[in-house]
């Protein structure tokens, strides 16, 4: 009875609260109220597949949703991103009847990681897909072992593992599980390798085991690659799910030797959202050619690049999270790679959108030297932060007589538009601060 | 006029960008004609603490701390000897726990440590991360900054800061936070605290001259860029404690 009053109560206040435009947790919180442990008494679909880790989640769900619904799959997923208990509460109920039954052939969620073991107390996933942990959001997350030692309480014996091979700290939730509920996805030595580390630090010096010495024989992105430690063994698992080219001039990714994909976003991170996706897909029973008809012809919906038209000049917005120095490292890599003169604006106006913080440590993770290269003419930093933005790029290679430094949005938006009809320029900066260019920009 | 600073293992006590501490203190030795080296000292390797004019330990992880904890342990006659002869000393966040007695972790397990003053540490399952605005009599102004921590810090009889007007003290909100005595300073603020307080980075940077028997300019000029940060920072958070 209390099971069928939480569902009632759910389904109307979603309906209620859709109409009045608001947001998708308080009809799961009322419902969680109404029956605790209503989650656990629910028939779910035969494919449960949750995905977290710090970046990549909402890519990779969506590609998830994308291929699985081109399969000819009912997928039920949280698109409006609430993925904490309550939300997932409400995506459930509002879709199970009222017996319990949850309908669709694949419930697919996206997991905070500090509030997955909340989420799956109830029930567990099939699988849970993995994408990387690295420092993120630290005035919230503390720092990446937290998280590893947070989200580990989530996985249930009997679930799958979708792991990043190459993220050691990653593949350290297999330790004890038995291999065959494991399945790995992981980039081959390829063409974005290299045999140094590049970035302002090194998160896999160490062993996650044992802190022994790690050694890599590659790296693809920031403590992404290869690796072996040289005091216990621990090493980069063989993948089930390969990558094993990569041309991102081209923009094309090859995996198992034999599907060449198009790349939307010709960025590493796409690869390895790809790649996430693919296995989950894959491992779901859809066929090698939906996935690749799918993914080459994605595009990338969630409004992380945008292009558009600031007075005469072209632009490009590339969305980078605040506080998490991996999606910037990332976004600046992928201007430093472009060949057209341009300008490069940063803003830091608000911290985060979520929530207050003045915390600017984050800006020294940064490799802004990526900045450094001769088609990067000019460099504006702006907003509240700029002059902690400033003093970072003083202690970078970066020439100081193409910083120009504005206080606020509002003038560094005039600077470019008093410069005229000049190279095209590119934004860096979060969603938290995003609006705030763009309401002076024409969107394409 | 050489100085020498000592960054210990910057490869596993570095989670907040805290390399920059020693970065902007060279630029602004440098800046005063002082012919600067940087001795980083990793995770295996080992160092004479005894042409140190200044050390320096930022926070890790819970795990790296135990390690860091394990070599420094080594060499605390030396870090003690070098304390000894008025080298100053700056831990920020969790490394300034393994000045004190012990650390017991979240299990319980209590890890001895350097015993350089009267503090013990305990380990929770929570994180605190806050923004802080700090008041020392060390300073004219409010220092700023971040914590990020999972600990509750007594005993400790001489705070670096008296209170906190936003943050977590060593045990209690808005309560003292830090440990100074002598020429050793710690504080659970994490991160580039030298960079985000040019009264701090001033404070180092004249006590380092102390050490050297040279007299440091009586205004330490802050870095391009350094003093209009911390202002908008202050007002910001300042804006937030008074809520």
């Amino acid at each position: 009875m209390r099971k069928w009053l939480a569902i009632l109560a759910c389904k109307v206040l979603r309906f209620v609260g859709g109409l009045i435009g608001r947001g998708s947790s308080l009809p799961g919180q009322i419902a969680l109220r109404l029956c605790p442990d209503v989650l656990g008494r629910l028939e779910l679909p035969p494919y449960v597949i949750a995905v977290t880790g710090s970046n990549g989640k909402t890519s990779t769900v969506e590609m998830i949703a994308s291929i699985l619904t081109a399969a000819g799959k009912r997928v039920i997923y949280n698109k409006e991103g609430s993925n904490q208990i309550e939300g997932v509460t409400t995506l459930l109920l509002t879709n199970a009847s009222m017996g319990g039954k949850v309908r669709g052939d694949v419930l697919l969620l996206e997991s905070d990681e500090r509030y997955a073991k909340y989420t799956f107390k109830w029930f567990h996933p099939t699988h849970f897909v993995i994408t990387n942990l690295y420092r993120d959001q630290l005035t919230r997350n503390g720092h990446p072992e937290w998280v590893y030692a947070a989200i580990e309480p989530a996985l249930h014996p009997d679930t799958t593992l979708v792991l990043n091979a190459d993220d050691p700290l990653v593949s350290r939730f297999a330790v004890g599980r038995d291999p065959a509920r494991v399945k790995w996805f992981g980039l081959d030595e390829c063409s974005v390798s290299t045999k140094e580390h590049r970035g302002m630090y090194h998160d896999g010096l160490r062993c996650p085991v044992c802190f022994g010495r790690m050694e890599y024989s590659c790296y693809h992105y920031a403590h992404i690659g290869h690796y072996r430690c040289t005091q216990c063994g621990y090493e980069r698992h063989a993948a089930d799910f390969t990558a094993t080219a990569v041309d991102l001039d081209k923009g094309v990714l090859t995996i198992g030797g034999k599907t060449e994909i198009k790349l939307a976003f010709k960025s590493i991170y796409n690869v390895y959202n790809i790649l996430a996706a693919w296995s989950a897909c894959s491992l779901a029973g859809v066929d090698e050619n939906t996935m690749a008809g799918v993914i080459s012809n994605y595009i990338l919906k969630n409004g992380r690049m945008v292009t558009f038209t600031l007075g005469e000049r072209r632009g490009t917005l590339l969305t980078s999270k605040h506080e998490n120095s991996v999606a910037y490292d990332t976004n600046l890599g992928y201007i430093r790679s472009q060949k057209e003169d341009c300008v490069v604006m940063v803003i830091v106006d608000a911290i985060s959108r979520k929530y207050f913080t003045g915390e600017t440590s984050w800006l020294w993770d940064i490799d802004f030297d990526l900045l450094d290269a001769p088609h990067i003419k000019e460099i504006v930093l702006c907003g509240k932060y700029a002059n902690d933005l400033a003093l970072r790029f003083d202690f970078t290679s970066v020439d100081p007589a193409k910083v120009k430094v504005r206080s606020t949005v509002q003038e560094g938006v005039d600077l470019l538009l008093g410069e005229g009809n000049a190279p095209p320029q590119y934004v860096v900066t979060c969603f938290s601060d995003r609006d705030k260019l763009l309401a002076h920009a024409k969107k394409d | 006029m050489e100085m020498k600073l000592v960054h210990l293992y910057p490869d596993v006590m570095s989670l907040y960008g805290e390399y920059a501490n020693i970065a902007v203190l060279r630029r602004c030795l440098e800046g005063l004609g002082a012919d600067v080296t940087v001795e980083e000292i990793g995770f295996e390797d080992s160092t004479d603490f005894a042409f140190a004019d200044f050390i320096y330990m930022g926070a890790g992880t819970e795990r790296a701390q135990k390690y860091a904890l394990e070599k420094l342990t080594a060499q605390a006659d030396d870090l003690k000897a070098a304390i000894g002869r008025g080298v100053p000393v700056l831990f920020t966040g969790n490394a300034m726990e393994l000045l004190g007695k012990s650390v017991t972790d979240a299990k319980g397990k209590v890890w001895p440590c350097l015993g350089l003053a009267d503090y013990a540490t305990v380990e929770t399952d929570k994180r605190d991360p806050v923004d802080v605005v700090a008041h020392s009599p060390l300073l004219e102004r409010p220092a700023v900054g971040f914590m990020n921590k999972c600990s509750v810090t007594s005993g400790v009889e001489k705070p670096l800061f008296d209170r906190l007007s936003l943050g977590f003290g060593n045990e209690a909100k808005g309560g003292p936070e830090g440990y100074a005595e002598g020429s050793v300073l710690a504080t659970h603020l994490t991160g580039p605290v030298l960079v985000k307080n040019p009264e701090l980075l001033a404070l180092a940077v004249k006590r380092i001259f102390a050490l050297k028997g040279r007299e440091a300019p009586e205004v330490v000029p802050a870095l391009p860029h350094q003093g209009e940060a911390y202002e908008v920072t202050l007002a910001e958070l300042s804006a937030r404690a008074k809520g």
